[in-house]
């Protein structure tokens, strides 16, 4: 099951090349399997436990390996269904948007370079899979046309400065050791200069391609610049697939006196995340320049739970991480569709124009709502769970006072720049032409995602008890 | 009926007004015929089902329903006896309020949109009465936050957005604080059901630092709504939204959450012992003074009706709060009625300010001269409300203030007493006024933007009968307090369950 994960999209992808008049057919066909696969993998995976899996019988050491536990397949399930989602929106608004042709191959090559770093444990494999989805991302940015040409050209360059950083230090590590696979590297580590530095440069390249401050800069102008979908896909999936990398040094291969002096720094980068991109959110003038800040503020949860987890050890704030990378997915794609949906309709790029929008365009106003509910970590959404179990992971530590204190702070942040939003929309709405007419399908695609993160309330239990295991 | 059914009775009390407002955000403007049956029919089968509740609680029974939510913290919905005297109060409310706001809103935009919100609001109360546990009653206090912003920003002017925003800022971190604090005492004990006599008993002497700390978190965020004093900046300046809006806000939905909250808390989280323990209740009973007094004095220096009024709501409301603290079954008698009386005659006092100004034109309270010779019923039912604010019998405010009265002296409270008599002063400083200039004075001048709303009655009969309702209500459960059905009664019930724990 696992293969057929990675083949069907590598096969559509190619099929499209060859036949680009039914590629979106095809995308979508081959997001819409992959969910079902992936969905029944994560069933398989909860029941038996982990799985492995080394590429056409070589033995381990040579073959190229993978491992599905129940994070990945999560996180594979999260990566195909939000695809498929994107996807039909991509579909329903074609026309209108002008889409280029090459979103169709790009984003399934997005999908199969994603699917196979979750399921990736080894170093070089990761490099790969870290490399083919920094080039696709970029591909995806420029589809705008010139407007994109030089935020694109910005971001393929440090994109292109990451791997390189990454591959060094992987580089490193392997002429010392000899090994690349992360549990054989683990048990023979050793703290000293090499590991080191190998590991700062790895961790350099992979914040810098995972936006965490203060690192992010390239960020806001590239998702800004990309069409709609593309930007939801950027934000919600591709700044995860580095973070991943981050938290597997991390926690599996870094030594404990290691994991211990890092963490400070971690967690120092994800409160100034939260409020730096706080504070531009509020600031900027420009739509989807709000929504793209809100993603850097948002990582630094993620990276502050990192930086707690290698503090406190404790499985609790790992399940708390994993939470805000779900729910900031689901949310953020949400964001992303219906902001882009209003600019669309309502024309512009400015804040200004969501003026009335709860009256010219109830729908999609209402997504950026529930979606920023969540973004915020009101209950029962999948933002609070994750902010619930960090809380909980903290008090579980003792007198601390200094970290919740923090978080209602960068919770207030992001309720003020979400409402920054909401309150514009409850303004009385200009007239608007008597042709008026808004497109419904689009507006319910953008609606889906954010349901989705509040449905995460139902799931809350299973999801909270799956990531704990994982942490152990 | 079948026990199988009565399990559903709290969700199906909630859903009763949830369903038909989300049914009404999807009807167009012109719908009105299907949107007001939409919103009676939801009103009707409410009061049926929680008329079905309180039969069955009174006769001892306790309903639960609940959905797995996170670990040691299930989303629970409980029907007890005090979970039912704030569902009763906002459903008879919501009725006549949804009359009232029918009437008053008759013509204007975006009515859609203001009653879905208004009945997700009502949904948002109900459930947090119903809530069963710290948990569920925070999802809800988030949930009403929301629900209510659309409506205070209803107008659309950049006065109300304004407001929309103070408002937002106050509730979205009070809400914030609550979630802390529920965290925080949840990592300590968990969130089990509400309980007479709470259940951190267990804990005190070990982290009675850190059961401070909780309820102090807990308190500020339901404080906010509450009014209490250094967080009240809200509510007079929420009073741009529509008369209906504000009535609901004050007399139901946002203060009673937070007073509501604050009788739950000091009950069936930490109950009496625990609170006596850890030495809570003086500093909450000091504030609620300090707030009763301050909204008073405040109160007497406003000039615009409505503002007078909410002022007074924030001194009124912490009555609650001071009978909740005195931790006598007295004290707490006189501030669980007191949840039911000051909603009852605060939302009369606001249809009647909604009707003068929607039939008149007046905001002011120097404007108000005569006006009782041009609307006698209204000014007949402001006069009843203001002196049932002061605690003049036989209005149900002399009940509840009684009470409070008695509960002091129970307690040893002379300082307590004190603040009552001194703030039923300002409370006849600031009420006597207004009703002097209704019946006493002469018109000055004409009205500032008078309409004819009726051709035989003094204005529009929607805008009439919820307030007539309302004002008999004042008198009868003042007149009729020792029976079976008044109030008093009730909290008595109450009062007798919570402090019988052991």
């Amino acid at each position: 099951m696992m293969i057929l994960l990675l083949v069907l999209p590598l096969l559509s992808a190619l099929l499209m090349l060859l036949w680009p008049r039914i590629a979106p057919l095809l995308a979508l066909f081959s997001a819409a399997a992959s969910s079902l696969l992936a969905l029944q993998l994560l069933l398989q995976v909860a029941e038996q436990g982990t799985r492995y899996w080394l590429l056409a019988g070589w033995p381990s050491g040579l073959a190229i390996a993978w491992q599905a536990d129940t994070l990945s397949c999560l996180l594979i399930l999260l990566s195909t269904v939000l695809q498929l989602l994107v996807g039909l929106y991509a579909f329903a608004t074609r026309s209108r948007d002008k889409l280029s042709q090459g979103f169709w191959p790009l984003s399934t090559l997005l999908q199969l370079s994603l699917t196979a770093l979750w399921l990736s444990r080894d170093l070089f494999n990761l490099y790969v899979c870290l490399e083919l989805l920094g080039l696709v991302a970029v591909a995806l940015v420029s589809l705008s046309g010139r407007k994109a040409i030089k935020p694109a050209f910005n971001y393929l360059l440090l994109s292109l400065f990451g791997s390189l950083c990454y591959l060094l230090g992987v580089v490193l590590l392997y002429g010392a050791y000899g090994l690349l696979d992360i549990a054989g590297l683990a048990s023979q580590w050793q703290a000293g200069w090499l590991s080191n530095s190998a590991l700062l440069l790895m961790s350099l390249g992979l914040m810098l391609k995972a936006a965490i401050w203060p690192l992010h800069a390239w960020l806001p102008a590239a998702h800004a610049a990309a069409p709609a979908p593309v930007s939801a896909l950027l934000s919600a999936l591709v700044v995860k697939g580095p973070l991943f990398i981050l938290c597997l040094l991390w926690l599996q291969l870094a030594s404990t006196s290691q994991a211990q002096a890092m963490a400070p720094l971690f967690a120092a980068a994800g409160l100034a995340a939260l409020l730096f991109g706080g504070w531009s959110a509020l600031r900027t003038p420009f739509a989807k320049n709000l929504v793209a800040y809100s993603t850097v503020a948002q990582l630094g949860y993620a990276t502050l739970a990192l930086g707690l987890m290698l503090t406190f050890d404790q499985p609790l704030i790992f399940a708390a991480l994993w939470l805000f990378v779900l729910a900031h997915a689901l949310a953020k794609a949400a964001c992303f569709l219906a902001i882009g949906e209003m600019s669309a309709t309502l024309g512009g790029k400015r804040l200004t124009i969501l003026k009335g929008a709860s009256q010219t365009m109830p729908l999609a106003m209402f997504a950026f709502a529930v979606a920023g509910g969540s973004l915020i970590g009101l209950p029962p959404s999948g933002g609070f769970l994750a902010k619930w179990a960090l809380l909980q992971g903290l008090w579980l530590q003792g007198e601390q006072l200094f970290w919740p204190l923090a978080l209602v702070f960068a919770t207030l942040l992001s309720a003020a720049y979400v409402f920054r939003v909401v309150v514009l929309a409850f303004d009385r709405a200009d007239p608007v032409a008597p042709d008026f007419a808004p497109q419904l399908v689009p507006q319910w695609l953008a609606l889906l995602p954010a349901l989705a993160v509040w449905a995460m309330a139902l799931f809350s239990e299973p999801l909270l008890l799956l990531l704990r295991l994982e942490a152990l | 009926m079948s026990p199988f059914w009565l399990s559903y009775l709290p969700l199906a009390i909630i859903l009763s007004s949830l369903l038909p407002g989300l049914i009404i955000f999807t009807l167009k403007e012109q719908q009105v015929k299907l949107r007001i049956s939409l919103n009676l029919l939801g009103v009707t089968v409410k009061l049926i089902l929680v008329l079905i509740m309180w039969q069955a609680v009174k006769a001892g029974d306790i309903f639960y329903f609940s959905v797995p939510f996170l670990p040691g913290a299930d989303l629970v919905l409980q029907g007890d006896a005090l979970s039912l005297l704030f569902v009763v109060l906002s459903s008879v409310l919501w009725l006549a309020t949804t009359i009232y706001a029918i009437g008053y809103l008759e013509n204007s935009p975006l009515r859609s949109r203001f009653f879905g919100y208004f009945s997700l609001c009502v949904s948002a109360t109900v459930g947090l009465a119903l809530s069963g546990n710290l948990v569920s009653f925070l999802l809800f206090y988030e949930l009403l936050t929301l629900a209510t912003f659309p409506l205070v920003v209803h107008r659309g002017t950049p006065q109300s957005l304004a407001a929309g925003r103070r408002y937002l800022a106050y509730t979205l971190g009070g809400g914030l604080l609550l979630l802390t604090g529920v965290a925080l005492l949840h990592s300590l004990v968990q969130s089990p059901q509400f309980v007479p006599g709470g259940y951190v008993s267990a804990v005190v002497s070990e982290h009675s630092g850190l059961l401070q700390l909780a309820f102090g978190l807990m308190i500020a965020g339901l404080g906010v709504k509450a009014a209490l004093l250094p967080l009240h900046g809200w509510l007079p300046q929420a009073m741009v939204a529509p008369a209906p809006v504000s009535a609901l806000l004050h007399a139901v939905a946002v203060v009673k959450a937070g007073a509501f909250g604050i009788i739950r808390l000091v009950y069936d989280v930490f109950g009496v012992e625990s609170m006596q323990l850890l030495q809570l209740a003086e500093p909450l009973m000091l504030l609620a003074a300090a707030t009763i007094l301050y909204g008073s004095w405040r109160a007497l220096a406003q000039q615009d009706i409505k503002r007078r009024l909410a002022y007074s709501t924030i001194s009124q409301v912490s009555y609650i709060t001071v009978g909740v603290a005195m931790l006598g079954p007295l004290a707490a008698v006189g501030g669980l009625v007191h949840l039911v009386h000051q909603g009852v005659m605060k939302i009369t006092l606001f249809f009647c300010a909604g009707n003068y100004a929607e039939t008149l034109g007046v905001h002011k309270i120097n404007e108000l001269n005569g006006a009782g010779r041009r609307m006698p019923l209204t000014s007949v039912a402001f006069t009843l409300g203001a002196l049932g604010m002061i605690g003049i019998p036989p209005t149900a405010g002399f009940i509840s203030k009684w009470y409070l009265g008695l509960g002091a002296v129970a307690s040893d409270n002379q300082l307590m007493l004190l603040v009552f008599v001194f703030s039923g002063l300002l409370n006849a400083a600031y009420f006597l006024p207004i009703i002097y200039r209704l019946w006493f004075l002469p018109q000055r001048g004409s009205w500032p933007d008078e309409q004819r709303l009726s051709a035989r009655l003094e204005t529009h009969w929607m805008l009439l009968l919820p307030m007539l309702f309302t004002a008999l209500l004042i008198i009868l459960m003042g007149l009729f307090a020792s029976t079976g059905i008044s109030p008093l009664s009730w909290a008595e019930l109450i009062v007798e369950r919570e402090f019988s724990y052991d």
